[in-house]
């Protein structure tokens, strides 16, 4: 019957395969409570001991209970080869538990085999570790992720509102959380950093879904103007931000993201401004309003897209790959350069790196396909601050 | 006792599969509440000198000790301040002692270069009969003689003398006292058992591999795997784990990167990333399960100087998505349940332990109660920040169980103070070394260790 299946598998498991078959890697395995893996494991050895009597197999148990030492009464848990078996459950004035620990082929000559597999079958289902146990506990739930990082991941994407709608004070909702945020907009932007790193994916996910309800919302507006606010936005922002983006089919943001200056942009705004004063590559994004520039296109979708990975995964790597499309560029960006030239009040080393995210003339942003921001790192001169920046953003 | 009642069904599990085996729910934490904000640290300004703290020190604790002088020698004697000492006037005087220890080490001897000294390497204990004892108030010093033990104490306690100044300028003492248990709080602990797990020194990131499964054993038993069903359903009893520092191992902390050159260490990664790896999947594990308090200790990535801020989020990706984990300050103070914690991650105590003749750590435990803060050394010879509004490791309430982690070994004792104060002191081992971490009922504040054991090529048990 299909009880029976288990005792298949454990017997291909120890013989054929000739693994360590520990309570807690079969419980696993084969997604049953680990106290039902516990009796499996059991059950098994009985009946081939029964039926095969030279089976070759070892089993270690787990023997708890109470012990006098020291004048005091302390608790023992403890994994012990058979052999030893009877002998600790005698060292032991009460016995509180005894069960299968592991069954293997070979003598087990000491207990790392079975650390490393049950290490091995827990790291490999680390988000769902306590699914099997004996326990469970009602308070342990994930934080949100907007919770979790601390508002900052949220200031971004509010942020992004606002600034996709352009004027602050253009949508109800988004202007309504406008000013905090914008306040909490350098705060957010490492924040947003810092948590973009270990939440990409969800928060990435998320902020898309998030974005783009409200994005749309906002997209009928030229956002142009509004280049102020768009230094504030951290990596993570821009992020969702191109996932909004692509709803917002009108015009494409971009944000320069200004991870420790405050960009006093006077926006060029119809030109994308994208600065990077030495600092990571990444977090300079340029804003543009496709509605009064005329050229760019930022086509960060596609770019983006690709790009996002790599820019999430590096964070700080701030030179990104050369685009090719500094031909396209070229046409669009002839006002650009000029205001781009905004450093950092701090005094950075030359920056002179400039990213820009590039014109989407050739791709266009495809309604309903998400966007992500891309970095499109013009072929200017920088300057290899690697170290420094490194150090800095560090 | 933990899992005493879990015996009847101890071989339950040696059967074959039966139909669907319990789940138990964890035992949710009724109260909890955070009481380490004195410990917290917000900007900090080093640009004091740490004169201000032991002022700060001297002016919290006085009142306290004048109360004690009062109590134990009569209402009536005579309270003085060193500069109004009259010679042969029997008299009291409160003030901070400090040992003159000549095997201190001192980093001015160690640079001075008329010395050539090589530097001191470093030694279990500084203590040496020729030291001398001596009281220092608000402006003035004076070297003690009498019944006072210089061995046994150390510099930075506040006490209070009872003696006369002689010719030569020396104070006799004829007696002296600390500031005692301070005032108790009042109990409103849990009336089932409830158990906190506290287990300090897990060392991960060591070369040897040996705690590791005790570590697993550990997790496992705590998350609800490990055990018969009566284990099981005892383990959904503990309410909380308290890890007390030295989650990483001494050798994490290897410098080679600042003595070796730099073409060698370029492309090393540094020991406490791994091990910091390890320990976030670790806290991960107990985090789905058990609400967990991690303390930083001495081999931690955080500062250096008392009090240490807690670990930051950013190490523990995984386990930091859980609410249910508290990264907090050491030393660490709590209300879990009505019960008052308050406990350090060892520094304190093993600090004392080098320079005073007590070798017992739950006998310094206990005497810092009774001198009536956590660590008086601070700032002389254990990092220390320089405070200058207040001092907050004077004791001002007395906790119901008082911890010191990374103790040699396992020790408890449950205290009776003259108020009516109970509190449980409890030396915390070094997992790493001893494999055995304490849990403490909050119902009738008793403490069982437990240990844990794989079996070694060795066979031994």
């Amino acid at each position: 019957m299909a009880d029976e299946l288990y005792l298949e598998n454990i017997d291909e498991f120890v013989t054929d395969q000739n693994r360590v078959v520990t309570y807690k890697w079969l419980s696993f395995t084969l997604g049953v409570h680990v106290n039902q893996a516990k009796q499996m494991l059991y059950d098994y050895v009985e009946r081939k001991r029964k039926e095969t009597s030279g089976a070759q197999l070892h089993v270690t148990y787990l023997v708890a209970g109470n012990l006098l030492q020291n004048g005091y009464v302390c608790h023992k848990v403890a994994v012990v080869r058979e052999d030893k078996l009877e002998a600790m459950k005698s060292k032991l004035s009460t016995i509180t538990s005894v069960h299968v620990y592991s069954i293997q082929k070979a003598l087990l000559k000491d207990s790392s085999p079975l650390y490393n597999t049950d290490y091995d079958i827990v790291k490999s289902n680390l988000q769902h570790c306590s699914k099997f146990s004996a326990i469970h506990c009602a308070a342990a739930v994930p934080r949100t992720p907007p919770d979790a990082p601390r508002a900052p991941a949220q200031s971004p994407q509010s942020q992004r509102d606002p600034d996709s709608a352009g004027a602050v004070n253009g949508h109800g909702p988004p202007a309504a959380k406008a000013p905090p945020q914008q306040q909490r907009g350098i705060m957010g932007m490492f924040a947003a950093k810092a948590a973009a790193k270990p939440q990409d994916t969800p928060k990435e996910s998320k902020a898309e879904a998030k974005e783009a309800p409200g994005v749309s919302a906002t997209s009928s507006k030229p956002s142009i103007k509004n280049n102020i606010m768009n230094n504030f936005f951290g990596k993570a922002a821009m992020n969702k931000l191109k996932a909004s983006s692509v709803p917002e089919q009108p015009k494409e943001e971009k944000e320069v993201v200004k991870p420790s200056i405050a960009v006093a942009e006077p926006e060029a705004s119809p030109n994308t401004v994208a600065e990077k004063p030495g600092k990571k590559a990444e977090s300079a994004r340029i804003q543009q309003k496709d509605k009064r520039s005329k050229m760019k296109r930022v086509d960060r979708s596609d770019d983006e897209e690709e790009r996002d990975p790599e820019n999430v995964k590096k964070k700080r790597k701030r030179i990104k790959q050369l685009q090719s499309d500094s031909s396209d560029e070229e046409a669009d960006v002839p006002p650009s350069p000029t205001p781009e030239e905004e450093r950092a009040p701090s005094p950075p080393p030359v920056p002179a790196l400039k990213t820009e995210l590039e014109p989407a003339s050739t791709e266009g942003s495809a309604g309903g396909r998400k966007r992500k921001w891309k970095r499109v790192l013009k072929s200017k001169m920088f300057i290899d601050e690697e170290e420094g920046c490194m150090g800095k953003t560090g | 006792m933990f899992s005493e009642q879990a015996a009847p069904t101890a071989q339950g599990l040696l059967a074959p599969p039966s139909a669907e085996p319990p789940t138990f729910p964890r035992v949710p934490v009724l109260g909890y509440l955070d009481c380490s904000q004195p410990f917290q640290l917000g900007e900090r300004s080093f640009s004091r000198q740490y004169a201000h703290i032991y002022a700060v020190r001297l002016a919290g604790m006085r009142p306290g000790l004048e109360r004690c002088a009062r109590s134990q020698w009569g209402n009536d004697i005579v309270l003085r301040k060193l500069s109004e000492l009259q010679a042969g006037e029997k008299c009291c005087v409160v003030g901070t002692l400090f040992k003159a220890m000549q095997l201190q080490p001192s980093i001015l001897q160690e640079i001075s270069e008329e010395h050539n000294l090589v530097p001191q390497p470093p030694l279990p204990k500084y203590i040496q009969p020729s030291d001398e004892l001596i009281l220092e108030d608000e402006l003035q010093r004076i070297k003690l003689e009498g019944a006072i033990d210089v061995q046994r104490l150390v510099t930075g306690t506040i006490l209070a003398v009872y003696g006369s100044e002689q010719d030569d300028g020396r104070f006799l003492v004829e007696d002296h006292c600390f500031a005692d248990l301070p005032p108790p709080l009042p109990w409103n602990g849990p009336s089932s058992d409830r158990f906190v797990l506290l287990a300090s020194g897990l060392g991960l990131g060591s070369v040897s591999g040996e705690a590791l499964l005790s570590t697993q054993l550990l997790v496992d038993m705590v998350t609800g795997q490990l055990g018969a069903e009566g284990e099981q359903s005892c383990a959904a009893h503990i309410i909380r784990i308290i890890l007390a520092g030295n989650l990483l191992s001494q050798n994490t902390q290897s410098r080679d990167t600042i003595n070796k050159a730099k073409y060698l260490t370029k492309k090393t990664q540094a020991a406490s990333v791994e091990a910091v790896k390890m320990l976030d999947e670790i806290l991960l594990q107990l985090s789905t399960s058990v609400p967990v308090d991690v303390m930083p200790g001495e081999f931690d990535p955080t500062n250096y100087t008392l009090p240490q801020q807690p670990l930051h989020r950013c190490m523990l990706p995984l386990a930091s998505a859980y609410t249910t984990l508290h990264l907090v300050t050491n030393p660490y103070q709590a209300n879990l349940d009505g019960v008052r914690f308050l406990g350090t991650s060892g520094q304190n105590i093993s600090d004392i332990f080098k320079y005073s003749s007590m070798d017992d750590y739950l006998e310094i435990l206990e005497w810092t109660l009774q001198a009536g803060h956590i660590s008086p050394t601070a700032p002389d010879t254990l990092g220390c920040y320089p405070f200058y509004k207040s001092d907050p490791f004077i004791l001002t309430e007395c906790p119901h169980v008082y911890f010191c982690g990374n103790a040699p070994h396992f020790q408890s004792k449950l205290l009776q103070g003259k108020e009516g104060q109970r509190v449980l002191l409890v030396t915390v081992p070094d997992f790493s070394a001893t494999q055995t971490a304490c849990l403490v009922n909050l119902r009738d504040l008793t403490c069982q260790p437990i240990t844990f054991s794989g079996f070694g090529a060795d066979n031994e048990d």
